[in-house]
């Protein structure tokens, strides 16, 4: 059942349109991410879930309940900030007993509340202290404990990671994802971060500019991009991508050519192959972690541009003619800049996009 | 520290500036210690046997107690209005759009444009009509008028230093807009308001002019009897100055409380 549900919403600032009509629907328990570059309007959207940002148009519902034009606090959403929003002058105790006390509750009730969150999010013995005393990550568990008191219907987080080390980071990260295990709740969260919307995301929606790209869980984004954008955004490092010929199609083959394929020829088994026609250009999509140095059969032969040593494994920066190729490699082969070296990969794992950058 | 000569010129500046800020307040307290003919000496006496004598006189002059009443009634009066109508004011101003509010703002600051000697005589003659001479409300009227700008000034800078995400996040909590004026806003803006706070007692305790213009007998302020004793063909120096160290202390009293606050940075930890 559809438990938040976003329909044809817009948002212009003044003349600025930052989103231009988007439709997303979540069930209840589910742990959805907005993940998309930087400035694509994931705040702006999570904002107007929030009651934050008025709605330009469209309508936005919670439990079945129409929200669109709801105050903040009555919609039962709580929100983590990326600058986490503490209040200053407040004790911990008092930061996570704010909302409650708005509430009414009985003093028992909110420090039973209080106390049940601190457990949870192991910052007992931090409940006096002002958030001026706490570290990062303190602040981080705190502002996370603030939201979880109130027992809202949704929690909505914004890049609540950004501000913490490397470390730190995936600590709260695996914490973060126990929480939603723990508590079943509905969760929304927006990061720029794919990492972090890979390991969380039960559904990942991918946002640019205003617009979905593609909506699908984090294995079907990875096996089938809707297209380029959403194929070079899942994945770390980026996938390759390769501009082909088609010389041959029939219904289930292709055949493409390359300067840098072995034969300069590739054939390839695909359903849509019938769409493409000989002479029509494709994109051909390698992931560098597909790309295999000691293919027995290679399908690439590359120029070293240089190597990087990540210690367990190796990425290789290359190059044929003016396209540049990233390979991930486990061990340390011995290459030096300059160096031809070759590259296979299972033909099960190319993609193929149309000039536009849709898949085939 | 090594002394290189921008250091040495450094410190030469700093002294000279103290000295030059300092001198005028010793040359008061010790002259309002000293006896008449010790003050007019000259060259100046340095080492003097001191006096309570015009502590005494003026503790005795009922004129200078009542002034000293006077001048705190009016300048306590003038700062709990200006705070309490400014600050919220300076929220409106820092938080919300609402139509006319750059115009708004530029009649606060417009306010402090005109000299005040220039609506000496309209204000005289309007508190003339209105019966209200020699009254502790006209002065503080008038000095409302004259520190609810810059209380409105202080006090948006300072609210405007406050994270907006700590408002969102309050509004997520469920509180309304005066509650997060006065749990949010309130204790945070401390600083600036004790700031705009003290500007505001300190200029209403000082005020001369309109104070001299607008006061007969019943109302005088303690500015205003220092200098009425400069009648006459004589000069009570040390009267003067006796005067002017108790009406002084009070303000820098006040000054030293509330400077605690300022220096506080209440806004540490709210944010990464
Ligand atoms: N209050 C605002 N007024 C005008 N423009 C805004 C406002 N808030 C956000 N924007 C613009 O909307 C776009 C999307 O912003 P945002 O949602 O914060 O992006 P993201 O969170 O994906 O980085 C940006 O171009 C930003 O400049
Ligand atoms: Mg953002």
């Amino acid at each position: 059942m559809t438990f938040l549900q976003l329909d044809n919403i817009k948002k212009t600032f003044g003349e600025l349109s930052v989103i231009k009509g988007v439709n997303i629907s979540a069930s209840k328990g589910e742990f959805v991410v907005f993940v998309g570059p930087s400035g694509c309007g994931k705040s702006t959207l999570l904002r107007m879930i929030a009651g934050l940002e008025d709605v330009t148009s469209g309508t936005l519902s919670i439990d079945g309940k129409d929200v669109t034009y709801e105050e903040p606090a009555k919609r039962e959403v709580s929100m983590v900030f990326q600058s986490y929003a503490l209040y200053p002058h407040m004790s911990v105790f008092e930061n996570m007993a704010f909302g409650l006390r708005m509430a009414k509750l009985s003093e028992d009730e909110i420090k039973r509340r209080v106390a049940e969150a601190a457990r949870i999010l192991q910052i007992e013995p931090l409940l006096e202290r002002k958030p001026r005393a706490l570290s990062g990550g303190q602040r981080q568990r705190v502002a996370i404990g603030r939201s979880i008191v109130r027992n809202p219907k949704i929690f909505l987080f914004d890049e609540p990671l950004s501000n913490l080390d490397a470390e730190l980071r995936s600590q709260m990260r695996v914490e973060i994802a126990k929480l939603h295990r723990n508590l079943g709740a509905t969760m929304v969260y927006v990061t720029h971060d794919q990492v972090e919307a890979m390991t969380l995301a039960d559904r990942i929606v991918v946002l640019r500019a205003g617009l979905v790209e593609q909506i699908g869980s984090p294995t079907e984004l990875y096996d089938r991009p809707a297209n380029t954008f959403v194929a070079g955004f899942i994945g770390s490092p980026k996938m390759n991508f390769l501009t082909a010929k088609v010389t041959g199609a029939d219904a289930s083959s292709l055949q493409l050519s390359h300067p840098a394929f072995a034969g300069e020829s590739l054939s390839l088994a695909h359903g849509s192959a019938s769409k493409a026609k000989v002479g029509d250009k494709l994109l051909v999509g390698l992931r560098p972690e597909h790309l295999d140095v000691a293919a027995p059969a290679p399908l690439l032969r590359l120029t070293v541009d240089f190597a990087e040593n990540l210690g367990g494994s190796t990425q290789i920066y290359a190059r044929t003619g003016e396209e540049a190729v990233t390979i991930l490699t486990n061990g340390r082969p011995d290459l030096t800049p300059g160096d031809q070296m070759a590259a296979g990969i299972d033909p099960r794992h190319i993609y193929l996009f149309t000039p536009d950058g849709l898949a085939l | 520290m090594r002394l290189s000569s921008g250091n040495i010129l450094h410190a030469l500046g700093l002294t000279a500036v103290i000295l030059f800020t300092l001198f005028p307040f010793y040359w008061m307290v010790s002259a309002s210690f000293k006896t008449q003919a010790d003050i007019l000496a000259s060259p100046p006496v340095w080492l003097f046997t001191p006096t309570l004598d015009h502590y005494r006189e003026i503790f005795a002059d009922s004129k200078v107690i009542g002034a000293v009443g006077n001048s705190l009634i009016i300048a306590t009066a003038t700062t709990a209005l200006a705070v309490l109508l400014g600050a919220p004011a300076a929220f409106a101003l820092a938080r919300y759009d609402f139509r006319g509010k750059s115009d708004l703002w530029f009649w606060f600051i417009s306010n402090r444009m005109t000299s005040p000697i220039v609506l000496a005589l309209p204000v005289y003659i309007l508190a003339l009509q209105l019966k209200m001479l020699d009254t502790h409300l006209v002065l503080i009227l008038i000095y409302l008028t004259f520190n609810l700008p810059i209380v409105v000034w202080i006090c948006t800078d300072q609210f405007k230093s406050i994270p907006p995400d700590l408002e969102q996040a309050a509004r997520l909590d469920g509180a309304d807009q005066f509650t997060i004026f006065r749990k949010i806003y309130l204790p945070l803006g401390a600083p600036g308001i004790a700031v705009s706070a003290i500007f505001s007692f300190i200029f209403s305790w000082n005020e001369l002019l309109y104070a001299l213009v607008l006061t007969r007998r019943d109302v005088q302020t303690a500015p205003v009897v220092a200098t009425s004793f400069m009648s006459g063909y004589e000069l009570p120096w040390g009267k003067i100055m006796a005067t002017g160290t108790v009406i002084v202390l009070p303000v820098t009293i006040f000054a030293l409380i509330v400077s605690r606050h300022m220096v506080r940075g209440l806004t540490m930890g709210a944010t990464k």
